[in-house]
């Protein structure tokens, strides 16, 4: 037979392995109670796009005046960085929503210090894309003017958030 | 630099970045960070669960028995199953909800396997044995809902599918053959030797029905209305809905003889209203249409009436003697009394006295033998799932995903605060289980069910992002140049 002694240490030992696992699962989540820590990009990923970006950069201005046109931008198909540290990159929208934000979870992640960690989200809405501002700190602002309702985004229209402007393209 | 150069550049380079962005999204796949995490936290928890059933024949036999033990090993292997599964499907699902529910079940397992020792049951007589089957059972369902459901958004179409089940299911105990009354409910669903309990299936299937509908149907909730003391109130022509789900509510609980679960389906419908329109005027009408649907129930039904007073006046001895009185919740307060700060002790405690100890009242035999401490540490993992799932929902990319993750672990929050509410006085006693502790196939089998759908949710929603723009890079551009 065990002895009282024992199973006393057994089942106070046993109430700390318990609560030991409860603090593991709170110490694995800790980003959603403290943000989201600013991490570099792995150094391989970071190499590769200092080359690409670089001679783009002027290259990137240029088509935005030599085409004029500012139709629906149903047909945009994709998102290009037009200032800020990704200039001159560009991505394939998703089908219908792209969150911006500097929190991991979001589309488009964009980790300054002027980026709310949800700031705004881009939607497909009827007849194009809009942006929708969500309560962020510094806002967003389409073409130079602060988004406060859902704004329709027209093609080649530079939307800023925080340091970092982009604009939709066919 | 002159300008023909740079237009001569142009062209080529602006190739160049769009191959270069679709090779780094592939690159930026950090493959299984959260499987891996995962993984830990599960071996972690499978101990817990081991040294649960280890520590529970220590305290009630005063030796190890390697029976037990190796089943709940086996169970410990089939989760790690679960794990393998998610590494295949769904390598981005969250890496904290499966380690929870681990835990949680051991937990249940091992108090019913304590209280099956205590009442000298063994076999396949023992609750515990059908306990760690139905568990087996739960575990394989979650896998082939995994596997089933690649993309939640294919369930956005089946909702009236859904809807249809639902009702069935919760009907099918009303049936004459095959529903079977059970400590006064009519819950149950009896085919030869098994019975089943459908209302917590229609749990799951009601959820995805609510986030269907109200996904369409929200615009014409949330837009309209009149404006009384500062709060939007719908208009009476939009209050259809909620008059269906009030009215099926509160047949449960006179045909069904079920408070719980008719408070469980209208509090889902009510929060993923809420939710869906950001209206507080649904949630002050639906508060005040149940709580005078159940004032006037606790009046006209004997039961309900009983239950209220039971839950006011638990120590007259009058309402202890009753037939139905409080001698069991008075049971479940003097097992919790008898706990203290640090419990008995697994295996050291009486908790089989409380009658249900291992189905409604496993709370009270938990608090009794790990005391207030444990039942804390119990509180706090569901607290920590159902915030993961609610996190789910609130990260979701579309509306369908985002109501279903939300009403989903709200129905589980809402069974914890009904089911440990009751017992501890803090509201009337209803019949609801205990999510993934209470003994009952049905329970376990649409909680695993629950979690393999969050699951499946956490992994649309964690994708990785398209695109990083990250200034602390950027320095590093200007002088590489």
């Amino acid at each position: 037979m065990m002895s009282e002694l024992t199973l006393l240490l057994l089942r106070i030992g046993f109430l700390i392995v318990l609560w030991g696992f409860v603090f593991a699962i709170v110490y694995s989540l800790r980003s959603d109670l403290f943000g989201q820590k600013v991490r570099r990009l792995p150094a391989a990923a970071g190499a590769s796009r200092q080359t690409a970006v670089a001679p783009t950069a002027p290259a990137v201005s240029r088509p935005t005046k030599s085409r004029p046109e500012t139709g629906a931008s149903l047909d945009a198909t994709r998102l290009v960085i037009t200032s800020g540290a990704k200039q001159g990159l560009e991505v394939e929208l998703p089908a219908e929503t792209l969150t911006i934000g500097r929190s991991n979870e979001s589309g488009l992640v964009i980790r300054d210090d002027y980026t709310s960690t949800h700031h705004a989200r881009l939607l497909r809405w009827n007849d194009g894309w809009v942006v929708q501002d969500l309560d962020s700190t510094n806002g967003t602002f389409l073409n130079g003017v602060r988004v406060t309702v859902p704004t329709h985004v027209p093609l080649n229209t530079p939307v800023k958030i925080g340091a970092t402007s982009f604009e939709l393209r066919r | 630099m002159s300008s023909p150069d740079t237009e001569a550049m142009a062209t080529p380079a602006t190739n160049a970045i769009s191959t270069f962005t679709s090779n780094i999204r592939v690159k930026l796949r950090t493959p299984a960070r959260q499987r891996n995490l995962e993984l830990v936290l599960v071996l972690f928890a499978i101990g817990v669960n081991l040294s649960l059933i280890a520590l529970v024949q220590l305290g009630a036999l005063g030796h190890l028995g390697f029976g037990a033990i190796t089943l709940s090993a086996v169970l410990g292997v089939l989760i790690l199953g679960v794990h393998a599964t998610l590494r295949v499907v769904a390598p981005d699902a969250d890496p904290l909800i499966l380690p929870i529910i681990t835990v949680l079940n051991g937990l249940g397992i091992a108090m019913i396997y304590r209280i099956d020792l205590a009442d000298h049951r063994s076999g396949w007589d023992s609750a515990g044995i059908k306990q760690i089957v139905w568990t087996a059972l739960a575990i394989a369902i979650a896998i082939a809902v995994l596997i089933i459901v690649r993309n939640h958004r294919v369930l956005q179409r089946y909702r009236y599918i859904a809807m249809f089940s639902g009702i069935v299911l919760l009907l099918l105990p009303m049936l004459p053959v095959v529903g079977s009354t059970v400590n006064g409910a009519r819950l149950w669903v009896a085919l030869g030797p098994f019975s089943f309990q459908p209302g917590e299936l229609a749990k799951v299937a009601l959820a995805i029905f609510f986030a269907g509908y109200l996904v369409t149907a929200r615009d014409s909730l949330s837009m309209v209305g009149r404006t009384i003391l500062g709060i939007t109130f719908p208009r009476a022509r939009d209050l259809g809905p909620i008059l269906v789900v009030f009215t099926i509510s509160m047949l449960v609980l006179v045909f069904q003889r079920d408070l719980g679960t008719a408070l469980l389906y209208f509090g889902l419908f009510l929060v993923m209203i809420y939710v869906a329109t950001g209206r507080s005027s649904w949630v002050i009408l639906g508060v005040g249409m149940f709580l005078g649907g159940a004032l006037i129930a606790s009046q006209t039904l004997s039961y309900v009436h009983g239950r209220v007073e039971a839950w006011l006046d638990p120590f007259n001895p009058d309402i202890y003697n009753a037939e139905g009185g409080s001698y069991q919740l008075v049971q479940g307060l003097f097992g919790f009394a008898n706990g203290g700060l640090i419990g008995t002790g697994l295996g050291r405690g009486r908790p089989d006295i409380t009658p249900l100890a291992s189905s409604d009242y496993i709370v009270s035999a938990l608090g009794e033998e790990l005391g207030l401490v444990g039942l804390f540490a119990i509180l706090a993992l569901y607290l920590l799932f159902v915030s993961r799932g609610f996190r789910i929902g609130f990260a979701g990319q579309d509306d369908f995903g985002r109501l279903l993750g939300v009403g989903l672990s709200f129905a589980i929050a809402l069974q914890v605060f009904v089911v440990i509410g009751g017992v501890t006085r803090v509201i009337p006693l209803t019949g609801l289980t205990t999510p993934f502790l209470a003994a009952g196939g049905s329970s376990l089998a649409a909680n695993w069910i629950i979690a393999a759908l969050l699951l499946r949710l956490s992994d649309a929603v964690r994708h990785k992002p398209l695109l990083v723009v990250d200034p602390e890079v950027s320095p590093k551009l200007v002088v590489g140049q």
